[in-house]
């Protein structure tokens, strides 16, 4: 008797067991399927992931992060001497060019007024400051203050004062994640400014150039050219500098970006007018 | 049941788990060896705990951690989810196995293990969401791996005797 409630209470718990083991494989068969198909449950799922258990890990390693600004901080001033230098130099330089760029810039006026052109073709929708960034391993990512209750949506282009960032691709109340155009996922499509070559470019496999992907003409620009958004995808504003030219490697050029991304501290939503 | 899922053990072990998860899912700039040595750190606990303090909450655990690296590391589900659960599973199948052999052997299986998780993520995520796969990164993750193994298995060992 005690025998047979001994094999019984064994199997129930290995029943148990398994059964539980066979709920957690579905789930996460569900999860991952919910992931391709169903957009919005998954991001849900996200954006209380990251507005829950993200600042609970930020509270954890918080001495850390204070350790890696003051790091960050030390090299800053190590080099002020230095930049200090190639500052006053780039002053002299940019002084020089101002005066170009005011002619240049009343010429244009009356040239625009002359074609009946609007001035500008972004808006902005909101400047916010990062609050994390994730460029380790796989994804290259940062999260910025600025949510639905801003006007973020999704698919907004973001920019600084040196060019394009990336694009919104989650947005919650109060954060959206921003995809960085480093990201071997991100695509965005440009013009170079010489000679109109329009194409696709991605994240490179270096994490630091962007690659083409796809291009429209036969010929290839050349080393040096400027590259902007061509404003073709709808999602970027078209004329946003995004970088230069600085490899040709067998069909594929290679673009630096103009944006630091290691040193981007504010960001601004902008949409299409 | 319950003090065993409790002990002082698990609970350190699991605090370790927690902060290496913490550190390697906030990025630091300019201190990106923290974020390597976390990620390897985890996956180096996450092992052991498998071998040496197995239980079943521990799947229920594991399929946590791996959907919230998903979401911090790749924005997208499976890479971690699934290799985590597949070494989960594979362990929970073959333990009885597995506890049988030297200690020696089962420190090369958790080396063995621990590479093969890293690559098999790496491969899922090139596979599913076209992250290709960085050699710089897996060479990095590897020296790492290679200097702390040892310094954590003993480490390890004392929190045991603790």
């Amino acid at each position: 008797m005690a025998l047979s409630f001994k094999v019984k209470a064994i199997s129930r718990t290995r029943f148990i067991k398994n059964l539980f083991l066979s709920f957690i494989v579905l789930l996460s068969f569900l999860l991952i399927l919910f992931s391709k198909s169903d957009y919005l449950f998954v991001n849900k799922f996200k954006s209380i992931s990251n507005t829950y258990i993200h600042p609970i890990t930020s509270f954890v390693v918080a001495p850390l992060k204070i350790a890696s600004n003051v790091k960050t901080q030390f090299y800053e001033f190590r080099n002020l001497k230095v930049e200090n230098k190639i500052l006053k130099e780039e002053i002299m330089r940019l002084k020089k060019w101002q005066a170009l760029a005011i002619h240049n810039n009343s010429e244009n006026r009356v040239l625009k007024k002359l074609l009946n052109a609007t001035n500008n073709n972004i808006s902005l929708v909101k400047t916010a400051s990062i609050l994390t960034r994730n460029n380790f391993l796989y994804s290259k990512m940062i999260k910025i203050n600025a949510g639905l209750k801003d006007g973020v949506l999704k698919e907004m282009a973001v920019i600084n004062h040196r060019g394009l960032i990336g694009r919104t691709v989650d947005t919650s109340i109060n954060n959206s994640k921003v995809l960085l155009l480093t990201d071997p996922n991100s695509s965005i499509s440009i013009k170079t400014i010489s000679n109109e070559n329009y194409s696709l470019l991605r994240g490179a496999d270096d994490g630091i150039h962007l690659v083409s992907a796809f291009s429209k003409s036969e010929t290839m620009p050349k080393v040096g050219d400027l590259v902007v958004t061509s404003g073709s995808a709808q999602v970027f504003p078209a004329d946003i500098l995004v970088g230069k030219i600085v490899k040709i490697i067998k069909n594929n050029f290679y673009v630096l970006p103009f944006v630091n991304f290691k040193n981007i501290d504010y960001v601004q939503v902008v949409e299409t007018k | 049941m319950l003090s065993k899922l409790l002990s002082s053990q698990i609970i350190i072990y699991h605090c370790i788990l927690f902060f290496s998860f913490s550190l390697s899912v906030n990025y630091f700039l300019n201190l990106e060896i923290i974020n390597y040595l976390a990620y390897v750190c985890f996956h180096l606990t996450l092992i052991y705990l498998f071998f040496y303090f197995f239980h079943f909450a521990l799947i229920f655990i594991t399929f946590l951690y791996g959907i919230f690296f998903d979401i911090f590391l790749v924005d997208n589900l499976s890479p971690h989810l699934i290799t985590f659960l597949i070494f989960v599973i594979l362990f929970y199948f073959t333990k009885k196995y597995l506890l049988n052999l030297s200690s020696s052997k089962i420190s090369y299986i958790i080396i063995i293990f621990t590479l093969l998780m890293f690559a098999s993520e790496a491969l899922i995520a090139n596979l599913l969401f076209n992250y290709p796969i960085n050699y710089e990164n897996f060479l990095w993750i590897f020296i790492i791996f290679i200097i702390i193994f040892y310094p954590t298995l003993v480490l390890f060992s004392k929190i045991d005797k603790f």
